[in-house]
């Protein structure tokens, strides 16, 4: 955009989603699929995935937000203000959940079947739900993007984050890892449903949210990011895993070609979906136009 | 309690932009980091058009969501209502620059650029760096001149009324477009014109209750 047509006309979010910004998309990539994922290890049981979720947070989700930080080492003050900022809350859930996953990994690894080993679990799920649903609250907090301010958007992130991780638990249950992939596709199968349903609320929403919303939704549609959408989301996100896994239900077989490129539909699916929310971000006109 | 505010006149602004300059000097702010902007734009069709020009800056906002996303509490409001930062406590999230909805804050990256790239800093950019020395890889913003404002008071001078304690955008309109005073006492020049002139704030749907006032 020119110079001139800043917040004049329409003017697009690009802290964080340009440039330095790109990590930000990555680093909530990366959130949604080490959340989700350890969600799904916590209900299948499986060690692995918990331990590759917990990698995929500690070394990715973290690793990309110090990234994007200008100043990296003062990283522990973001905890300071939970009383209302929802990124100092994200951190602090962040935090707890590391820790919380480490201590019930040791337990599941050496004390396994104690109550410790329960609770540490129960309280370890709860954290990892509010890690995947920390974003959603954190941008729809953000009164000057309409396109943002919709609650369902946090609803919308766990969504995400379960199918992306039952995505990453079928990934290494491909790998031998001890997982029950039918089980997995099957939730799977029924969240594409759920998530596809959510998103259309979503988008239908946003179009309420004033003329800066709307054109939100254009410039998704219609616009520039079209082909984020169209393609990333609609096509790879849903369609294609949506027929993949209905046509394995129909047969009763899958192969595992077919999964693998379901998979990675969903994951292309995952990246798309958050590109396309960050870059879809409008301010509306601050002066008459 | 004291609240500075300020009022844009629309009518007498002629779009100069001497405001933007005067900020830039006073500051010695770098390039592409701007603590004031004139925004214009054209309504209607020929023959009956009509040009905006609306000065914008940080609006020191009573409920400033700057102040409440920010996680490491580098952005605070002070008893005088000016939203201040902290920049040995920023952590360069950009969640404030996100959230401000009149997009006023910036995050100043570059130290070594100057206004002339080819050649370096010259000798006046050093000067500026160490009288006002801006923190790479914080969040940078309009503060109301607030050192004018303390050494003002310290001095007993009125600010909005000693040149010598009142900002400089306001200082530098040749067409005295912008006035500067206490919100918070009913007498003070800023609130006469908003009372008798409908003085209003840029969006105020947004609930964050600006200090800087419009009237046209």
């Amino acid at each position: 955009m020119e110079q001139y047509e800043w917040m004049v006309g329409y003017t697009p979010q690009t802290e964080w989603i340009d440039k330095r910004g790109l990590l930000v998309w990555l680093a909530e990539v990366s959130n949604q699929l080490g959340s989700g994922l350890y969600l799904v290890s916590l209900y299948f049981n499986s060690m692995w995935g918990m331990l590759i979720s917990l990698l995929i947070i500690v070394v990715l989700k973290c690793g990309f937000h110090l990234a994007h930080l200008s100043q990296p080492l003062k990283f522990w003050r973001m905890a300071l203000k939970p009383r209302t900022s929802w990124l100092a809350r994200g951190f602090i859930f962040l935090a707890l959940f590391i820790g919380v996953g480490a201590i019930q990994l040791a337990f599941s690894y050496w004390l396994p079947g104690t109550a410790w080993e329960v609770v540490f679990k129960v309280a370890a799920g709860i954290m990892a739900i509010l890690v995947a649903a920390y974003t959603g609250f954190m941008m729809n907090y953000i009164n000057g993007i309409p396109f943002w301010n919709s609650a369902i958007l946090p609803l919308l992130f766990v969504s995400l984050s379960v199918s992306s991780g039952l995505a990453g638990a079928i990934a290494i249950g491909l790998f031998g890892v001890s997982m029950d992939i039918v089980a997995a596709v099957a939730g799977i199968r029924m969240l594409l449903i759920l998530h596809t349903f959510l998103l259309i609320i979503y988008f239908w929403s946003a179009t309420y949210m004033g003329p800066t919303g709307k054109r939100s939704v254009k410039e998704l549609i219609q616009g520039r990011i079209a082909p984020a959408l169209w393609l990333g989301v609609v096509l790879c996100g849903t369609f294609i895993p949506l027929a993949i896994f209905v046509h394995s239900y129909v047969t009763g077989e899958s192969s595992v070609s077919l999964l693998i490129t379901a998979i990675s539909c969903v994951l292309i699916g995952v990246f798309s979906f958050n590109y396309c929310l960050l870059k879809g971000a409008l301010y509306g006109p601050l002066i008459p136009t | 309690m004291v609240r500075w505010g300020m009022v844009i006149d629309l009518k007498r602004c002629i779009g100069c932009y001497s405001c933007m300059v005067g900020c830039k000097q006073e500051h010695f702010l770098p390039p592409n980091i701007f603590w004031t902007r004139l925004l214009i734009s054209e309504t209607g069709e020929y023959p009956q058009v009509t040009n905006h020009v609306y000065p914008v800056l940080c609006n020191h906002c009573k409920e400033a969501i700057c102040v409440k996303v920010c996680p490491s509490g580098s952005t605070d409001q002070r008893d005088d209502g000016i939203v201040n930062i902290d920049y040995d406590k920023c952590v360069g999230c950009g969640y404030c620059v996100v959230a401000c909805p009149y997009q006023q804050r910036t995050i100043y990256n570059d130290s070594k650029t100057g206004y002339f790239s080819a050649q370096g800093l010259t000798e006046l950019e050093v000067i500026g760096q160490k009288l006002y020395p801006l923190k790479p890889g914080t969040v940078v913003k309009c503060d109301f001149c607030k050192e004018k404002i303390e050494e003002g008071i310290r001095k007993g001078l009125n600010p909005g009324v000693d040149r010598e304690a009142t900002p400089a955008c306001i200082n530098n309109c040749p067409v005295k477009a912008r006035v500067f005073g206490n919100l918070s006492d009913p007498n003070s020049k800023v609130s006469i014109l908003i009372r008798q002139r409908k003085g209003f704030q840029l969006h105020p749907e947004f609930g964050t209750d600006p200090s800087v006032y419009y009237i046209d």
